[in-house]
């Protein structure tokens, strides 16, 4: 008999002994926790998520109760002073307070992001789910003018639409509507035409109700999960854009602080070395808060995909 | 004329360890594989049947384990512990493919979309021969031949999706025999094939018994595939071996509650309308809450209170056995 | 497969041609005198402005939208792009003079996140779960929500400024031509570069490596008795290789956009700082070309992916 040695025990059979012992005994724990596990801890992660989300957003809010200085306000008597309890991150090179601007920069950054998504949301959800649902040459030209839109870089298209118009926040917010409804749209596109086969669509139909009943008041319900995803990521998205164009001078005009403006002055080495604190926090604000705001967007689409297995 | 035992399962008892419960999925199964015949491991899904055949070729997933038992390999050079050699270690890679080989149920997805089916099947030869490439091509054109697909020299340039449905499971035949395998398991090779195509397999694998000597284990859950091609039967339920013998022993005498309900609830072809359809009571417990004794109790007509010990295994003939306290009713009530 | 290309290629033209004329019209519409985009400098300055009324005239100005287009595209087709607003300079000439910078960084992002991004993905999955694993999750997340731009200040606070290992920005100092000199210069623009890319194919080839080695053949392959290398690599990544391939097309244009940040921070003299300076002189004619430029670039980037992955998977050249 041909017969080896027996497998030496590994740390993975101690620990199947130990589930078989207590499976036997009636001690299991039951297993949810190890199922649900990864869906809590991601699920943990997305509400800290937007519990630092919310934060912000309610610090911007509040801002006034936050510091008493303006955020505009230049004091050439203290320029470029490093964090003290005076002021908590300093002042820039025209003294202006950076802890202000960094809580009212959060309002426009904010406003910026989500309320582009949210325009983009809009315009791509209508199109998507009417033009889709109707097929024919009203899809195919939406089709083809998504296609050249995204083919453009989207910050290329940004450019060419400010040095049109000019900069200014309502401007980059349309400019940001306009260029940015293609991905929403697509995938709303997607989501009609495998919703339009199903069979309700279909009874729908046969009881004579009106194409845009259909699909507003029928399909468009059962897409809201990947749309409230979409947003989420969109507005992550647009947030690190203003702050890339904020960053080169060509975004929301400097006046208004927003924390991609704060980054601007990084553009200078020698404020990039020397003096940390006028563009770090706007940094790590930037960093954290898309960070935060991409957890909750995971946990989101962990939640609502019906096809992703725990 | 006897048949030389080729393969011996003693006490097999293969556990899953998935979300950190312990599911006993095989709970002491002993059967033996003989050389030239087919051995039919039936019954309804989730009572085991894959993942013996699973545990034979040491093919289970990571969070599972031979818990207990004897998988005995018998080559031409000794007896080999199958269960003791190292998972994917080299030992048992030299035999997977060469000495046993495993043929799936959907060959769609059970062959790589990106790579040819020439390619596929001379991998095989690649790694358990020590063939030249051009005599790879070779032998692979027979295979496909052999297994009757016409046009070798072109099909084996082609990937698995330009293959029809019955062609795939021949072309998977023929890559699993590559190597003239002594044992070949199939897991519900036809489940997935129309019946003209199914007729078809067949034949092919009973030609596989009569011209290699091929020793087959098929899985599946159709009594009709056991009546046309077992030489032995074993029926499973929930982990266990219920009732084994010749499929003469077990389709016409019956002797466990379970195997005689399966065969009353199946239809047959010609008996007309009026067939008295009995499906069994019940349903297959949840392998988490398993009953105490025998497993079959809650859903038998036989059951008393001396089935709340499992039973133990009895002799009906030298090669009938069965598992049951009630067997002489059984086999008494037409 | 040449079937394959061809219908690939039949869809690429049309939407060049879609779009040059896009792009033409967007230059006429827009402020600055068109005979000076059209004309070279020096010959304005020679003529009165009865003969540049005549030249307007000559030049077809009269003419109708549609001939004015063609002429355009005639034009570009020979390499003739027009002059700059600013400068007077050849717009091809300005192109040409940087389009080498930005290939340059384009390219080695690329590589360097296709080939991260891969390896990190395909062992993330493979030791799944593992401390590493979990550490290079983090990595990921971190990768897609830092700003490259962030990402590149930093290090160039870091790498540069503190610890001076590495120049501070520009592409070669005068005198320093050859490969190996250039190199120093380009590891921190190109790993900036490929920072959000790399991370999101991390991302996505530790899922579609995890999809892949879930199937069915691969069960098949182990029953062959072939080694795990083999497995993992020639069956499962393989398999996974190609859903991965086609979400680097998708992420292009994100790359080239990003290059228009990154020349900034490093002042890398390339197509995308050049841009910025258009843009803010409102150089439209600069603008609309480099515009189109990118485009055209990422067009034919998607069309070399596209036959990529025909040639990766076979069933792709049903569609």
């Amino acid at each position: 008999m041909i017969s080896p040695t027996p497998r030496p025990r590994t740390r993975l059979d101690r620990q199947f002994d130990q589930i078989r012992e207590r499976e036997e005994q009636g001690t299991f724990r039951a297993g949810i926790r190890n199922r649900f596990l990864r869906k809590m801890v991601a699920n943990k992660l997305a509400l800290l998520g937007g519990g630092f989300v919310l934060l912000v957003i309610m610090a911007a809010l509040f801002a006034p109760l936050l510091t008493e200085y303006d955020p505009l306000r230049v004091n050439l008597r203290a320029m470029l002073q490093p964090p003290s309890w005076d002021h908590l991150l300093g002042t820039d090179k025209i003294g202006r307070d950076i802890f202000a601007r960094l809580i009212y920069g959060g309002r426009i950054s904010i406003l910026v992001g989500l309320g582009s998504a949210l325009g983009a949301a809009l315009i791509g959800v209508s199109i998507g789910v009417y033009a889709g649902y109707r097929g024919g040459w009203l899809d195919a030209i939406f089709l083809r003018l998504s296609e050249i839109v995204t083919a453009f870089p989207q910050i290329i298209l940004v450019l060419i639409l400010v040095s049109i118009v000019g900069q200014g926040l309502e401007n980059l917010i349309v400019i940001f509507v306009l260029t940015g409804w293609g991905p929403m749209y697509r995938m709303m596109r997607a989501q009609v035409l495998s919703l339009r086969e199903e069979e309700y669509v279909q009874a729908l139909q046969a009881f004579g109700l009106s194409s845009v009943t259909i699909c507003y008041k029928h399909i468009l319900p059962n897409a809201l999960g990947p749309i409230m995803v979409n947003i989420t990521l969109t507005t992550a998205m647009f947030i690190l854009q203003e702050a890339g164009l904020s960053f080169l001078g060509l975004g929301v005009p400097l006046q208004i602080p927003t924390w991609g403006n704060l980054l601007n002055v990084a553009q200078d080495l020698r404020i990039l070395q020397n003096y940390w604190w006028v563009w770090l926090p706007s940094a790590v604000m930037i960093s954290l808060f898309v960070l935060a705001i991409n957890f909750v967007g995971d946990g989101l689409r962990d939640s609502t995909d019906p096809s992703l297995q725990g | 004329m006897a048949h030389e035992t080729i393969l011996s399962v003693r006490n097999l008892k293969t556990y899953f360890y998935t979300n950190n419960r312990c599911n006993k999925a095989v709970n002491g199964v002993s059967f033996e594989v003989k050389k030239g015949r087919t051995l039919c491991i039936v019954g309804e899904s989730g009572c085991g049947k894959s993942v013996t055949a699973a545990t034979i070729m040491q093919l289970l997933p990571k969070l599972s384990r031979i818990e207990e038992g004897e998988v005995v390999y018998h080559s031409a050079s000794g007896d080999i512990r199958i269960d003791q050699l190292e998972r994917n270690g080299k030992a048992m890679r030299a035999l997977r493919g060469a000495d046993m080989a495993m043929i799936f149920q959907d060959p769609m997805t059970a062959f790589n979309p990106v790579y040819t089916v020439g390619w596929q099947i001379e991998e095989n030869l690649r790694y358990h021969t020590h063939l030249s490439s051009g005599e790879r091509r070779e032998r692979t054109l027979e295979l496909l031949r052999e297994m009757g697909i016409p046009l070798p020299e072109q099909r084996a340039t082609e990937y698995p999706h330009q293959f029809s449905g019955g062609m795939r499971q021949r072309a998977m035949i023929a890559m699993a025999m590559a190597c003239r395998p002594k044992i070949l398991i199939a897991d519900e090779p036809t489940t997935a094939l129309d019946v003209t195509i199914q007729a078809q397999i067949f034949e092919l694998m009973e030609r596989l018994k009569t011209e290699h000597e091929t020793a087959i284990i098929l899985i599946t859950h159709d009594m009709g595939v056991v009546a046309e091609l077992a030489d032995e039967v074993a029926v499973m339920y929930m982990g266990h071996i219920v009732e084994s013998g010749t499929v003469a022993d077990v389709l016409r005498t019956p002797a466990h509650p379970y195997t005689k309900a399966l065969l009353r609830s199946i239809p047959v072809l010609g008996r007309g309308k009026q067939q008295d359809l009995e499906p069994i009571r019940g349903a297959t417990p949840d392998p988490y809450r398993r009953p105490v004794g025998c497993q079959f109790m809650p859903r038998c007509d036989f059951a008393s209170d001396a089935c709340l010990k499992e039973p133990d295994e009895s002799t009906v003939s030298a090669t009938h056995r069965v598992c049951c306290w009630h067997t002489d009713q059984v086999q008494r009530h037409v | 497969m040449s079937a394959y290309f061809i219908r690939r290629l039949l869809l690429l033209a049309p939407m060049l041609l879609v779009i040059s004329f896009f792009i033409y019209l967007a230059i006429e519409l827009t402020p600055g005198d068109i005979v000076s985009y059209m004309i070279s400098p020096e010959l304005i300055a020679d003529f009165s402005p009865e003969e540049l009324a005549a030249m307007r005239q000559a030049l077809g100005l009269d003419e109708p939208f549609l001939i004015r287009y063609l002429h355009w595209l005639g034009g570009v087709l020979q390499g003739d792009f027009g002059y700059s607003l600013a400068s007077g300079v050849p717009i091809s000439d300005i192109v040409l003079d940087r389009l080498p910078a930005t290939l340059e960084l384009s390219a080695v992002a690329l590589f360097f996140s296709t080939l991260f991004g891969c390896v990190l993905g395909t062992f993330s999955a493979l030791k799944r779960g593992s401390a590493t694993d979990n550490a290079l999750t983090v990595f990921g997340m971190l990768g897609v929500s830092i700003p490259e731009f962030i990402f590149g200040l930093a290090a160039l606070v870091l790498f540069a400024l503190e610890l001076g290992w590495l120049p501070v920005g520009g592409r070669l100092m005068p005198g320093y031509e050859t490969l190996g000199d250039r190199l120093p210069h380009l590891v921190l623009p190109g790993l900036v570069l490929s920072l959000t890319m790399t991370a999101g194919v991390m991302r996505y080839s530790r899922s579609s490596m995890l999809d892949a080695m879930n199937r069915e053949f691969i069960k098949t392959a182990r029953s062959k008795g072939l080694p795990e290398w083999r497995v993992n690599f020639l069956h499962g990544f393989r398999v996974a290789l190609t859903p991965v391939i086609v979400l680097i097309g998708f992420r292009l244009p994100l790359l080239i956009g990003g290059t228009v940040i990154v020349e900034q921070v490093f002042q890398w003299p390339g197509v995308g700082e050049q841009f910025v300076v258009a843009v803010r002189a409102q150089n439209y004619p600069l603008i609309m070309m480099i515009a189109f430029l990118s485009v055209t670039a990422v067009l034919l980037a998607s069309f070399l992916i596209d036959l990529l992955t025909a040639l990766l998977d076979p069933r792709v050249q049903l569609d």
